[in-house]
């Protein structure tokens, strides 16, 4: 059974996906100046509204993982992987996503990890083809 | 994971965002379906006669209803792949996400020759929709062998049969199938 949802993303969260698509990536600053990624449109610490969008690196630092062995069909990648939170550079927080690093042994928490993009991109965090160990 | 949309692949700001969201199931099947769905994919319809009442259920169910009795291969029939159209609906297809369908098209409920219980959702081919009336004699459209893939819960006649459509016989009287209209 499918349903197709087709749901607004307004205009911080619809701005990181746009920006995707150039392959680019979006945070939102606080007052304090927290660089929150993926962009939140309130600070959440304060509540207050965030309109200031910045770029952040497409290189970061892996802050937690978990892995998975037996890929379900809906994953993103068809062999064994592991979700990682990644601290872009330049950003406050984590993102969640696939990281393909080949084998469990590869990953470790505090490892340097870039984007790979997908080839053809349409505005969906699924330009993010996953995560990958950053070529030395 | 997600459906991509062609609306959002084009230059402007992305406002919206598609998503997909699927179950997949796994469903057992059981002896009687099993038998049932082999039967289909030789290209026959089968069904068990109660052997307390005689009613001839399709598809077979392993059990009779009304009596409240098992039924097993031993009770097996053969039914022909003609019957009459009990009922029916015309569907108009909107367009939403996955539809196969273009045109108005009917589904009906009928009566197989040798059967006591419709089977339903059957497709009409060839039928002009404002011919359809109840009585009217159809027959089977089989599909390809390879195709022919029985719906395991043990429902309806999965992909074995493509549709159904007019034998050109006379319509059949009202008291075969008076008792099993909605
Ligand atoms: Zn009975």
């Amino acid at each position: 059974m499918e349903l197709l949802y087709r749901r607004s993303l307004g205009p911080v969260v619809g701005a990181f996906l746009t920006a995707l698509r150039e392959q680019r990536l979006l945070g939102s600053r606080t007052a304090e100046g927290r660089v929150i990624c993926p962009p939140l449109e309130y600070d959440p610490d304060s509540g207050d509204a965030v309109d200031d969008l910045v770029e952040v690196g497409s290189a970061g630092v892996v802050t937690g993982w978990s892995w998975v062995a037996e890929p379900r069909a809906k994953h993103p990648l068809p062999h064994p992987f592991a979700w990682a939170l990644v601290q872009l550079d330049g950003a406050d927080t984590s993102m969640v996503h696939a990281l393909d690093a080949g084998s469990l042994d590869a990953v470790r928490t505090g490892m340097r990890v870039q984007v790979r993009w997908a080839p053809e991109r349409t505005g969906h965090i699924t330009d993010i083809a996953c995560f990958e160990p950053e070529a030395s | 994971m997600t459906d991509t949309d062609p609306q959002v692949a084009d230059d402007g700001p992305v406002r919206f965002m598609p998503q997909l969201i699927s179950l997949d199931y796994t469903v057992r099947t059981n002896p009687v379906a099993a038998a049932f769905g082999e039967a289909l994919a030789d290209g026959r319809i089968t069904g068990h006669r109660c052997p307390s009442c005689s009613l001839v259920f399709v598809p077979p169910k392993g059990f009779c209803p009304i009596c409240t009795i098992e039924t097993t291969s031993a009770d097996e029939v053969v039914i022909e792949d003609r019957g009459m159209v009990t009922a029916w609906t015309v569907l108009t297809p909107i367009q939403y996400h996955g539809q196969q369908e273009r045109k108005d098209y009917a589904l009906a409920s009928i009566l197989l020759v040798g059967a006591d219980g419709t089977v339903g959702q059957q497709r009409l081919i060839d039928i002009p929709l404002d011919e359809i009336r109840p009585g009217l004699m159809v027959e089977a459209v089989w599909a390809a062998p390879e195709d022919r893939v029985a719906d395991d819960r043990g429902y309806g006649l999965g992909t074995a049969i493509d549709g159904w459509k007019a034998t050109g016989e006379p319509d059949a009287p009202a008291s075969e199938y008076e008792g099993h209209t909605l």
